[in-house]
């Protein structure tokens, strides 16, 4: 997750008060951020999650109550919109891989995107959280509004189901 | 010899552009805020050298503007966002003191009681993808959706006009 840079807490009041080249320039910084989460969930509907992301953000600005917290509520959301606007789309691209890959795996590293398109994206959003962001079971299970077993039933068994997966 | 570290996965980035980013503006902007976009058949430099000429082109386009004056000239090239001020006057009641947020490919201008907005993305090498924004700030602005209409009316085929006239005298 990110560090706030100096100055985010006034740029956040400005923006909760409607100033809109506050919004703006708040959108500039976050925007990279989206992105990054946004991408590996929704994939080829990554800029489509990213703008509907980034809608639920500012509608909601309001309700931020802590400006240091921007970034953990900011992902909250972005994870949240990704596999809302993934799982719409994908409905007629079943997912292949029924677990997500342990983490090290050498084929995450050789090719993540094979590995994430035959992931559902409920699946992508547990390997982003654990691999990129760092979050533990229960944060992810939070995160993405499920029971913790959920997440660690979506982790377990990993790598022996990824593999079968991959050299067929 | 030792082994060589596993790479880090490459992880994919979502694509996301200046137009999209107006519309986030456009759907969360208290009051009104109305949005336009169409495909020019001009790459962006051109396009966007029409664009940011605030002072001498916002009149050409933009329906109620008749003077746009800058604090200072507006940077030309590719420099991150720049704030400027400016004082615009309109054909009708605008007279207004704005503050522009300018940047290669976006421009977004607020006064107390107006917003605006353009931003532009290269569709191809050739055409570019250019959007209009136009809102009032204050609450109950939604009622006078009307009042909006030469704001946002017909300024994307002003504007799509402005750029022929100019290529062909070029």
């Amino acid at each position: 997750m990110q560090e706030p840079p100096p100055g985010l807490a006034e740029l956040v009041r400005s923006a909760q008060g409607g100033d809109q080249l506050a919004v703006g320039r708040l959108l500039d910084l976050i925007t990279p951020y989206v992105r990054r989460l946004c991408g590996p969930i929704a994939l080829d509907d990554g800029a489509d999650a990213t703008q509907e992301a980034l809608i639920v953000v500012f509608r909601k600005l309001r309700q931020l109550q802590d400006p240091a917290a921007l970034y953990g509520w900011v992902r909250a959301i972005a994870v949240r919109e990704a596999v809302r606007c993934a799982n719409r789309a994908a409905r007629s691209r079943p997912a292949e891989l029924g677990e997500v890959p342990a983490p090290g795996d050498p084929q995450l590293a050789a090719d993540i995107r094979d590995v994430l398109s035959r992931l559902s994206p409920a699946h992508r959003a547990v390997l982003l959280m654990r691999d990129l962001e760092g979050l533990d079971e229960r944060q992810t299970a939070a995160l993405l509004a499920v029971a913790p077993g959920t997440v660690k039933s979506r982790l377990s068994r990993a790598r022996l189901s990824f593999r079968k997966a991959w050299q067929q | 010899m030792t082994d060589s570290p596993t790479p880090m996965p490459q992880w994919p980035v979502a694509d996301f552009d200046p137009v999209r980013r107006l519309h986030v503006i456009a759907a969360t902007a208290p009051g009104a805020a109305r949005i336009g976009e169409t495909v020019l058949g001009a790459p962006f430099e051109r396009v966007w050298a029409l664009a940011q000429d605030l002072e001498r082109t916002m009149p050409l386009w933009i329906p109620d503007v008749r003077t746009v004056r800058l604090d200072r000239p507006a940077p030309s090239g590719s420099l991150p966002t720049t704030s400027l001020r400016a004082r615009i006057h309109g054909h009708t009641r605008l007279r207004a003191t704005f503050g522009i947020d300018l940047a290669p490919g976006w421009c977004l201008m607020q006064s107390r009681l107006v917003l605006g907005g353009m931003a532009a993305r290269p569709e191809t090498d050739r055409t570019t993808r250019f959007a209009f924004l136009g809102g009032l700030r204050f609450p109950g602005a939604r009622l006078l959706a009307p009042a909006l209409r030469p704001f946002t009316g017909d300024p994307l085929a002003r504007f799509a006009a402005l750029l022929e006239e100019e290529q062909d005298e070029e």
